[in-house]
């Protein structure tokens, strides 16, 4: 049997990052910054907001952001295009393996960075070792004051205090659409469902599907643009989300 | 309820529930098959994990998008946009996804009150996250409150009772007038804070000036190749932003066509700036001067004769005026003479001075020049709505001083609020608030205890956007003509009743001309009237044999629209032969700064109270939870005044205090300011937080008389103190913060 020191760490990298199977093209030359997207996913995945000290304090919990910088000094002043950032769902994600407790896994069906909320136990080790910082941790029990809570969606969980969280890729509504059509007997179409900030993005410049099926929109959107980058490539994160800088 | 049940506690409130929740919405209109249940219970309608899905119109602003509300067991869980309407395609702003968080707001009126104004509608909690119910409780019986509306209406003259309304031209505003009609009530007045800062009574005159139509023009952004955009926000607030954000997204990434550019002129770059691919950053009051010296300095490119417009502008003294560089004028004006798509809009800031209409004159002839009316990448009349005869254009500023002057002097005796909250939204220096004490009986029917409320006699609330009926007019938007549709999509929450069923019952009650002129069972009855009088039209996006099919399918798909483009071609005959006065603005006030308003692209005039928008970072600043004032570094520097410095804005009709946002892209002369917060009520999540810029407003007007909100100069004043800003930024790097190095 082959030991972990047969196979060459490249290999290893090959087979952990091999294919993603969802994945997202962002074209930042459209994104207005708008934050329809952040908050159609705070609606769709139950987020808790955490009151003006708290997200004072770097505590909000927002799973996609929009980052914007500045170029240059008045006049010639520049904002550089907006950058909705989310879990880019690694091929070889950095957060996985300094897990203690297995809750930050990848799922082998989606090939999807999970995270289980009932084996975290809080260490934040995989928030620390993020270089994209997008995983936001429960530092309390934020309340929902009645009726408020009439609004939470029952398919995703309800996170309580002390457990990391972050962007599913709305992994709710791919098991959604996958059972669908399971029962119709038929494969998920593209475009069949999208998830939350997709769906809600006025510029439509947020695109989700299948990267490993060439002819879905995705794919193409990418083949025809061209020259899309993926951030902190060089880490070899395989991240599966692609940027369009445009311009 | 708490999350402190027990188990125990828990299944007996689930049976309960069961016998409790399964009553029917009332008898009146809202009864409709959509009930709430514990979870646990299946409706027939409902299976397990599925979703009910109900079309309807988003009532968060005016521009009418449509909404598909995905539902489970009677709850609201997710706004999702209607695909098949044709003004938002299925997308939807951040203020649609958060209106779930009007639905279920901790601070609602739960009934009818009486109350003394002034008095308090809910307990303060500045705990965002508490659980108490702190409501006022309702102390009337529906049939009181019905009562004290027909007594309303008999009680005084018709010409004593006026009605004031929110901006949407929606069934509630035809409904009143009709009834004004019939028995000689004042005709309504819409209002709105957005209406005011996107100043559409000069959008509406300067076409009117210039085509010979007041109506309100379409920008095609989509189309488009170069466009300028005079202080317009249009990817924020403007109009219709979720419309114009689709469009931009052309502009940029249309398939067929090259990608297009964006000049942006302001004095302070908004959200939409920061998108632009050139900023300029022109001195406040001289947009229209850049305008006419772009204009000229386009035409000499273009040769042929000088159009009379443009002929007396002198493009060398603009530059100086205008401190934009001569060569950028000249690059422009050729960017926009050598395009075959070029388009200018006036909007925003721009318009919002004493020359306002001048600005919107000027900018209107630049597309003249480009030659573009009705044509695609051009300026359009929108189309009217099905059934419109004339484009409605909500009160301009003056008009609502003039209505506000009509209180002063005793003329309302009784006055109906609703869908409007002018104590917050219009400029304090009108007093909204102290000619309320003129008018004998105040109604408000508004569905959060918001400040109008607070100074009525009596709330009679209406129900949220999710839980009414109606349709609304599309003013702008679309090629489309819409009647946009809406229903229901949860039972009421609290025992609140339609504004329209109110009036309906209560003109019954008052009998005569009143009860004529609204014979109605109810408010759907009404609406079944206005809306299958389209049966007959052609071209609809759907049909129907007969008027109950009709209406089931207006329900189903969110509205009725025509397929054909309602838009229309303005004029030019005459565009180019006005003699557009190129005046710079002129500014009230002492102080040094020029002071820009806009409203938070986040928030607008009523999202202060859901949380998740208050959370919402800005998209220029990343400031949550907040008001703040931008400055230019140098200035800042100059002033010795840091990040979360707070200073005092005083303007000639007021002062606020706030914290400081350094901010990049800004003139060092200029300071500006989020609209949006500063509620002294309108619940929890609201009320003491920020500044309300209204505060500083003094009355001036343009000459289309919307408020010149933009032509004030202020003064800062130090004041030692300190209140950090929640922001999404990061400080770290930032003008060398935490480098060492901080200036």
């Amino acid at each position: 049997m082959a030991t972990l020191n047969d196979l060459k760490i490249s290999e290893v990298k090959l087979s952990e990052g091999e294919g993603g199977k969802w994945g997202m093209v962002i074209d930042q030359d459209i994104c207005t910054g708008c934050q329809a997207c952040v908050a159609a996913c705070a609606m769709e995945n139950n987020i808790s907001f955490v009151g003006e000290e708290d997200s004072g304090y770097g505590r909000s919990m927002h799973w996609i952001r929009i980052e914007r910088f500045w170029e240059g000094e008045y006049p010639e002043v520049k904002m550089t295009p907006n950058q909705p950032m989310l879990c880019q769902q690694c091929g070889s994600a950095p957060c996985e393996p300094v897990c203690p407790a297995f809750a930050t896994v990848h799922s082998q069906a989606e090939k999807l960075n999970l995270q289980v909320y009932n084996r975290c136990v809080g260490t934040r080790y995989c928030a620390n070792n993020c270089p994209y910082q997008v995983r936001s941790f429960n530092w309390r029990d934020y309340k929902r004051p009645e009726p408020l809570a009439n609004q939470l969606n029952p398919d995703v969980t309800v996170r309580r205090r002390g457990v990391m969280e972050k962007c599913t890729f709305c992994i709710q509504r791919i098991h959604k659409a996958q059972d669908q059509a399971k029962a119709e007997g038929r494969e998920v179409m593209d475009g069949e469902f999208t998830t939350a900030c997709a769906q809600a993005c006025p510029a439509n410049a947020i695109t989700f599907g299948r990267t490993d099926d060439p002819r879905s929109l995705v794919s193409q959107l990418a083949k025809r643009r061209g020259h899309g980058a993926k951030h902190l490539e060089e880490l070899g994160t395989l991240p599966n989300v692609t940027y369009f800088k445009g311009g | 309820m708490s999350e402190k049940f027990s188990r125990r506690d828990f299944l007996k409130l689930a049976g309960m529930g069961a016998a409790t929740t399964a009553v029917l919405t009332g008898c009146g209109p809202a009864s409709r098959y959509v009930k709430r249940e514990p979870y646990q219970q299946m409706p027939e309608y409902n299976y397990n994990g599925q979703s009910t899905y109900y079309a309807t119109t988003c009532r968060e602003c005016a521009a009418g998008c449509g909404l598909v509300i995905r539902t489970i067991q009677g709850r609201a869980i997710k706004t999702e946009g209607n695909a098949n309407h044709p003004l938002n395609l299925g997308k939807t702003c951040a203020r649609g996804q958060a209106t779930l968080h009007g639905l279920y707001n901790p601070n609602r009126v739960r009934g009818p009150i009486k109350h003394a104004r002034g008095d308090r509608l809910y307990a303060k909690a500045n705990d965002p996250f508490n659980d108490n119910f702190d409501d006022a409780e309702p102390n009337m019986s529906w049939d009181e409150a019905l009562q004290t509306v027909a007594d309303a209406l008999t009680k005084y003259k018709p010409e004593e009772i006026g009605f004031l309304m929110g901006m949407a031209p929606d069934h509630l505003f035809d409904l009143v007038t009709d009834l004004a009609n019939a028995t000689g009530i004042n005709a309504p007045v819409r209002f709105g804070a957005l209406g005011m800062f996107e100043s559409r009574a000069t959008l509406s005159k300067a076409a009117e000036t210039l085509f010979g139509e007041a109506r309100m023009p379409f920008f095609d952004v989509g189309g488009a190749q170069v466009v300028l955009s005079f202080g317009a926000n249009f990817l924020e607030t403007w109009l219709s932003p979720v419309s114009y954000t689709r469009g931009f997204a052309s502009l940029r990434q249309a398939e067929t066509k090259m990608r297009g550019k964006l000049v942006q002129f302001e004095a302070r770059m908004s959200a939409t700036g920061g998108k632009a691919d050139e900023w300029v950053p022109l001195r406040p009051g001289t947009e229209a001067l850049v305008a006419l010296a772009i204009g000229r300095l386009a035409s000499e490119i273009r040769g042929g004769a000088m159009p009379r417009v443009f002929s007396s502008v002198d493009p060398i003294d603009v530059a100086s005026k205008s401190g934009v560089k001569l060569e950028a004028l000249e690059h422009i004006a050729a960017m926009f003479a050598n395009s075959t798509g070029a388009l200018a809009i006036p909007g925003g800031a721009a318009l919002g001075q004493s020359n306002g209409l001048a600005v919107a004159e000027a900018v209107l002839a630049l597309n003249a020049l480009a030659d573009n009316f009705g044509k695609p990448g051009g300026v359009y009349f929108s189309p009217l709505a099905p059934s419109q005869t004339e484009y409605q254009r909500p009160a301009s500023a003056k008009e609502m001083q003039d209505f506000v002057q009509k209180m002063k002097d005793g003329k309302f005796k009784a006055l109906f609020i609703h869908g409007v909250n002018p104590v917050f939204e219009l400029p304090a220096s009108m007093d909204f608030k102290g000619a309320l004490a003129n008018v004998e009986q105040v109604i408000s029917f508004a569905t959060f205890p918001d400040e109008t409320a607070a100074e009525a006699d009596f709330i009679f609330p209406d129900h949220h956007g999710l839980e009414s009926w109606g349709y609304q007019r599309v003013v702008t938007g679309s090629d489309l003509p819409v009647l946009s549709g809406a229903q229901p999509v949860v039972a009421p929450y609290y025992d609140t009743r339609a504004a329209a069923d109110v009036l309906i019952s209560a003109a019954q009650l008052a009998g005569g001309s009143f009860a004529q002129a609204l014979p109605f069972k109810d408010e759907v009855e009404f609406l079944r009237g206005k809306v299958s009088a389209l049966m007959g039209e052609a071209n609809g996006s759907f049909s129907a044999m007969d008027a109950v099919a009709f209406m089931a399918s207006f329900q189903q798909f969110g509205g009725w629209w025509k397929m054909s483009d309602g838009r229309t071609a303005p004029s030019a005959a005459d565009a180019l032969n006005q003699n557009v006065k190129g005046d710079a603005a002129e500014f009230a006030g002492e102080g040094e700064f020029f002071f820009i308003p806009f409203v938070s692209p986040t928030l607008a005039e009523a999202g202060a109270n859901k949380p998740w928008l208050q959370e919402l970072p800005d998209p220029t600043t990343t400031v949550m939870w907040n008001t703040w004032l931008e400055m230019n570094p140098e200035t800042a520097h100059e002033l010795h005044i840091e990040y979360d410095d707070v200073v005092r804005v005083v303007s000639e009709a007021g002062a606020v205090e706030l914290p400081v946002y350094v901010y990049p892209a800004i003139r060092p002369d200029t300071v500006a300011m989020p609209f949006g917060q500063g509620h002294t009520a309108y619940g929890r999540y609201a009320e003491g937080r920020g500044v309300n810029p209204a505060d500083l407003f003094g009355g001036h007007f343009n000459e289309a008389g919307d408020l010149a909100f933009a032509g004030m100069k202020v003064k800062i004043e130090k004041t030692g103190k300190k209140r950090p800003l929640s922001r999404l930024e990061s400080m770290m790097g930032v003008y060398g913060v935490g480098l060492g190095e901080e200036h």
